[in-house]
Formats: C-alpha cells, structure tokens, sequence
C-alpha cells in the first residue's frame, strides 16, 4: 500500500502535471494487475480460448504488458509524464489496432475501441492530445485497411474528429474549472494566512496591552480598586495595600462597608456610600479621614464597549500632606486675623477716646489726624475681616445661622454705615423696596448685611457722580432680590468672568485707587451661595455696573405668643 | 451709687478702652486680667454688669460664664460677651445678655452699656 501510495504521489510543482502522471499511474497500474491476472490465469489453464495455446497466445502477451506498464510507470515517475502517457496511449492505439481481426478493426466491431484513447489523450496529455490521437488512430486505421485492402469507415473517422472536439471541449472546461477551483484556494488559502497572522499579530497587541496596562496599574501611586457590578472588590493594586495599611488578599471580596469598617468614622461613612451610589454625578473628589491618613476618593461607572455598566473603579489618593497643609494655612490665616485684630481694635478705640474727648478737647488738626486714623483703622479691620472670611469659607467653617429679619432694617442699616461715604463723594444714595416685599423674611440677616454693604460700598467706591441705587424685589413667587445698581466706571467685558474669583479687582490702576485685597466679591459670591442664593452681573464700560443678589424667599413665619 | 461693671480682659490695651467706655456711660469698673483672679472677685462682689472675653488665661470665658449662671447671687447680671471668636460666642449667646464681636468700637459699648443701666443709678 505505501509502495502504490508512492507510487501516485508524484514528484512534480505542477498541479494540472501531478493531476495527469496520477491518472495515467492509476490507469498503468489498472492494466498491469489485469495482465498480471491474465498471466496468472494462463500460467494455471483458466484460460484457453479453445485454442490450446493459452500460453503463447496470453501469457507472453500479458507478459509484455507487465513489462510495459512498469516501464511506462518508472518513467512517469522518475521522467516526464508527457513521455510516459504518449508511450501508453501509442501501445493502446498498437493494442486496438492489432487486437482483432483487420476487417473489424477497420469497419467492424473493433473501431469504436479506438475512443478510449482519443478520450484519455485529451485528459492525460494536454486538451488538444485528442486531435493527435485522432490523427494517429485512422493513419493506423488507413494503413491497416490498405494493407488488406478494404475501405476505411469514413463516416465512423469523421466521428472521431467529433468525439475528439467533445473530449478537447470537456478536458478544456474541466481545466479550466481546475485552474478557476486552485485560484479560488490559492485566494481561500492567502485569506486564511493573512487573518491567521492578523489575528496572532492582534493577540501579541493584545497581550502587550493587558501587560503593559497590568504594569501601570502596578506602578500607579494613586490606590485603584475595581468592584463589580455587585460592589465587591475584585481588583486592588499594590498603592492601595500600602494606602489602606491591608495586603491585597485581604481587600479582594470584599464591599465598601467592611472595606471603611473601623478605619473612617462614622460620619463619614455616609458620604462615602453617597459618593458610590451616584459616583458618575458627584462633581469631586471627597476627601475621607481613613486610618491616621487623608484620603482624596473618586468614583467612576465602568462601562465596556456595549455600554452596559461592568462595575465601579475607585481611585484613592494620599492627600494627608496637602489636607493638614490647608488645614494649617487657615488656622494661620485665622489665627493672624485675630491676633491682627486686636490690636486694631486697641488703636481704633484709643483713637475713639481721643475723638470722643473723654480726656479732654482736641484741636481742629488733632481732630483731623483722629479722623485719618479712624478711616485707616476701619480699611484695615475690613482687609482683616475678608482675609478671615476668606479662610473660614475655604477651611468650610463659615456657617449661616438663618433667623428672622426685616428687609427695610436692613437696608437702613447699610444705609447708614456707607451713607456718609457717598454723601463725601456727592453721591444720591438711593434705597426703593418693592411694594411686594414681605415686612419680615428668613434669612441670615449678618451675612445679608454683608453681601449688601459689600456690594454698596464697592458700587460707591467706583462710582464718581451719579447715584447709587439698593432695591429689593421679588422677580418671581420663590425668590427675592437684592440690587445695586450705579452710574459709575463700569467693569470690562473681559474682566466680568474673573470678577467674583479670590484677589481679582476690575483694574489694576483702579485697584490702586481704591484700596483692597479684591476679596470682596468673592465673599459676596460665596456668601450668597452659601444662602443658597445666586448672584450675577450686568455692566456697560462708563454706564454702570449691577449687581442681582437673588434668594429664595422664605417669609418669616408670625410668632405664636405662648398663652 | 454707680453701678459696679466688672471688664474681664485679658489685653491690657481692650481692657483699658473697655473699662474708660463703661466708666463713661456711668458705672464703677473694675478691669480683670485673667480668668482665675475674676472668679476670685466674684466671690467677692456682686456686679451688675460684667464685659466678658471669651478666650481668658487660666479659667476660660465660658467657664467664668457657667459659674456666673449657677450662682444665685450673680445670675441676675447683665453679661456682654466680647470676643473675636464668632463661633464661641454664637455658642454661648442664649447664656449672655448680648454678643458683641471684636473689633469692638468704645462709641457703641458707651451707648450700649449705658442703655443697660438700670433706672435709677445716677447719670454719667
């Protein structure tokens, strides 16, 4: 079997060549079992054909066929196919030709043997080996005829040339389907190997990533942990072990609560689970006492390509440093604020004795110098008063302590603390409440009367003639307004976006004029959002500028007398 | 007779602008440096007003403040607490008659402590 599978695996590059040697070895070696057969058939008397001679007349026969069939064999193998099939095609045709008696070979029975090989010419030579074999056939046909002097069958050789073109047509097409089926697998197979190294090239790009996204998430200083959709933690890298003080085993499984277990207090615990809950809208990071550290925490969805939610990943950061930094900077701030304002407060009530003659009259100048020193002190005490304001609002200690309060007093008593200021500058100091107001509102009346002196001195300070208006109003049933309107320099368009941000003033030489750390506004900002107010601007270069102060409004519940 | 007001001040520069602002609206002032040496003098007298800082050596505002609310003796009398802190004294404003937060001007404690007074003491 390995011998005849040898055999037909023909050692040729040429696949239509390897295809035809094939063939003809299959068909040799068809020939030569039944010549062996024939052999053996004669050599034991199976076969006699009544002429006693079964010897002569098969074995010898059989024996050059074998003989034959081997040699065609050896050389299809070894030589040239083309070599190997037209030696066995001319001993077919020598075969048919002298197989029968001439008259049928001629006209008779045994013409139309003559088919097979015209038939095999075109499918183990070439297409067009059918014509050739036509050719051949009827010159041995013609020879035999003359050479017993009878008529060849024209009309059965004009056959030939027929069966020849059906044979060449077939072999033709069947080539053609042959090259057409190789083109499509030789494409088929391209296909296969360029996506077989496609997708091993995607796979390395792939490894590398995950690798390379491993290795950053290893070397991050920032403590990154992923929770599944189910909130358990299924991801940890080595930053948070050493931020949480638990080595990673120990985080792993486990949800945010027994994470913050005894580690964050109480309070705090709260605002972590809030920040989990809706951690795609919490606009920063919330920092979380957690152990003995500070740690700045912010959440986000992760979402895969479908869109569909695949968990949460939790960033922690190390903010202890910069946390007891602004800790330390407010208390500073505080603590100069006050140790600041005591002796200011010395200065303005010694100064406030002399004024006030207690030991004895001053003089027209000494008055003056008093005067001057009482306006300094007073410049003084407001930077001072700001800069606390400033820390406290930073540091998230400044508190409103909501109480009851009159509008009407409380624009009386702005009036009265910057009236004399625009009466100096020759400004109409204006105030107008609408008739809609309510007589009492909720409010925290003292940083009320600070946003408005606020806004009222600034508006005085910048303005130089004209008047400066206070309104209160309501611009809708939920909200009340207060408004400072004046006539003075304006603020730039440019400048109207930075000017409620910390140490911002309209102008530098402005600035200068007007003294000030430019903390002002952004109090006044900070204050009326804290009263969950809102405030905005609307100024024209050497028009004017006003500013809305909007609140919701609460009215002041009557009090019941206890009877 | 003048009211007795006793200034209980740690800063030698307030206490003095306190004690010349509450002399001048009319009472007797005693000024105390420190948070023990008040507790001491209350024992021993019976003020009618009392200018009290918050933030004192030794015994602390609201101590002083506490003491002065369980002594029948001294629970009558007018406390106005004085002090820089807005967050102490807004804590402790329900224990006092009022709150004035420093800086405090010698114009507005004469009138205030001088509204205080009571009907029949004679006049500054």
């Amino acid at each position: 079997m390995i011998f005849l599978r040898k055999l037909f695996d023909i050692p040729s590059a040429d696949a239509d060549d390897v295809r035809r040697r094939r063939l003809l070895a299959i068909l040799v070696v068809g020939v030569a079992v039944v010549a062996f057969i024939a052999m053996v058939a004669a050599l034991f008397g199976v076969i006699d054909a009544g002429t006693g001679f079964a010897f002569l007349v098969f074995f010898l026969p059989a024996s050059a066929v074998l003989v034959g069939c081997i040699i065609v064999l050896a050389i299809n193998y070894y030589g040239s196919g083309w070599l190997a099939s037209s030696l066995f095609l001319l001993f077919l045709v020598t075969v048919i030709t002298f197989s029968d008696k001439p008259a049928e070979v001629v006209a008779g029975r045994s013409l139309y043997a003559y088919v097979v090989p015209i038939i095999m010419a075109s499918v183990l030579l070439r297409s067009y080996g059918s014509f050739i074999f036509v050719g051949l056939s009827e010159i041995a046909m013609v020879s035999l005829a003359r050479s017993v002097q009878l008529t060849p069958d024209v009309p059965a050789m004009m056959g030939f040339w027929i069966v020849a073109t059906i044979a060449w047509l077939a072999a033709r097409s069947l080539e053609q389907a042959l090259t057409d089926l190789r083109a499509i697998n030789r494409d088929l197979d391209q296909r296969v190997s360029d996506r077989t190294r496609e997708l091993s090239e995607a796979l390395t790009r792939e490894q590398a990533e995950t690798s390379k996204n491993q290795a950053i998430l290893q070397s991050i200083a920032d403590g990154v942990v992923v929770f599944d959709t189910g909130g358990r933690a299924v991801v940890a890298n080595p930053a948070t072990t050493r931020l949480l003080e638990q080595p990673v085993s120990r985080l792993v499984g486990k949800d945010i609560d027994q994470l913050m277990d005894a580690d964050v207090p109480v309070a705090e615990q709260s605002k972590v689970r809030t920040l989990f809950k809706d951690g795609a809208t919490a606009a920063s990071p919330l920092n979380v006492q957690w152990g003995d550290k500070t740690l700045s925490l912010s959440i986000a969805p992760v979402q895969v390509a479908s869109g569909e939610a695949a968990g949460s990943v939790a960033v922690l950061r190390d903010v202890t440093r910069e946390a007891e930094v602004s800790r330390m900077k407010s208390a500073f701030v505080s603590m100069v604020s006050h140790e600041l304002r005591t002796p200011l407060n010395a200065i303005q009530g010694y100064t406030e004795i002399l004024q006030q003659n207690v030991h004895g009259p001053l003089s027209e100048k000494q008055r003056g110098v008093a005067e001057r020193i009482m306006m300094n002190i007073g410049r003084l005490l407001g930077i001072v008063g700001d800069l606390l304001d400033q820390a406290q609002i930073e540091a998230g200690t400044l508190a409103i302590r909501d109480g009851i309060f009159a509008p009407a007093e409380l624009i009386e008593s702005v009036q009265s603390s910057v009236g004399s200021m625009a009466q100096k500058k020759g400004l109409n100091l204006i105030a107008e409440i609408a008739p809609d107001m309510p007589a009492s509102l909720t409010g925290d009346s003292q940083r009320l009367y600070q946003v408005l002196s606020n806004l009222t001195a600034n508006a005085i300070k910048y303005t130089d003639e004209g008047r400066v208006a206070i309104r209160f109003f309501r611009p809708d049933s939920g909200h009340w307004a207060m408004q400072v309107d004046d006539t003075g320099i304006g603020i730039p368009i440019s400048a109207e976006p930075h000017i409620f941000e910390p140490f911002h003033q309209g102008d530098d030489t402005i600035g200068r004029r007007h003294s000030g750390v430019g903390l002002g506004l952004a109090i006044v900002k900070r204050l009326v959002e804290l009263m969950k107010g809102d405030i905005k601007l609307s100024s024209r270069m050497g028009r004017g500028s006003t500013f809305t102060a909007t609140f919701p409004l609460i009215v002041a519940e009557p009090v019941q007398e206890a009877t | 007779m003048k009211p007795i007001a006793l200034v209980i001040e740690d800063d030698e520069d307030l206490a003095t602008i306190f004690t010349e602002a509450t002399e001048a609206a009319g009472y007797q002032v005693e000024a105390i440096p420190s948070g023990d040496l008040a507790l001491r003098r209350l024992e021993e007298v019976t003020p009618y007003l009392i200018v009290l800082d918050l933030h004192l050596p030794v015994v602390t505002g609201p101590q002083i403040l506490k003491f002065i609310r369980a002594n029948d003796r001294l629970k009558d009398a007018q406390v106005i607490i004085a002090s820089a802190d807005d967050r102490l004294a807004e804590y402790h404003r329900d224990k006092a008659t009022m709150v004035m937060l420093k800086p405090i001007s010698f114009v507005q404690l004469r009138d205030l402590t001088q509204r205080l007074r009571p009907a029949d003491s004679p006049p500054a």
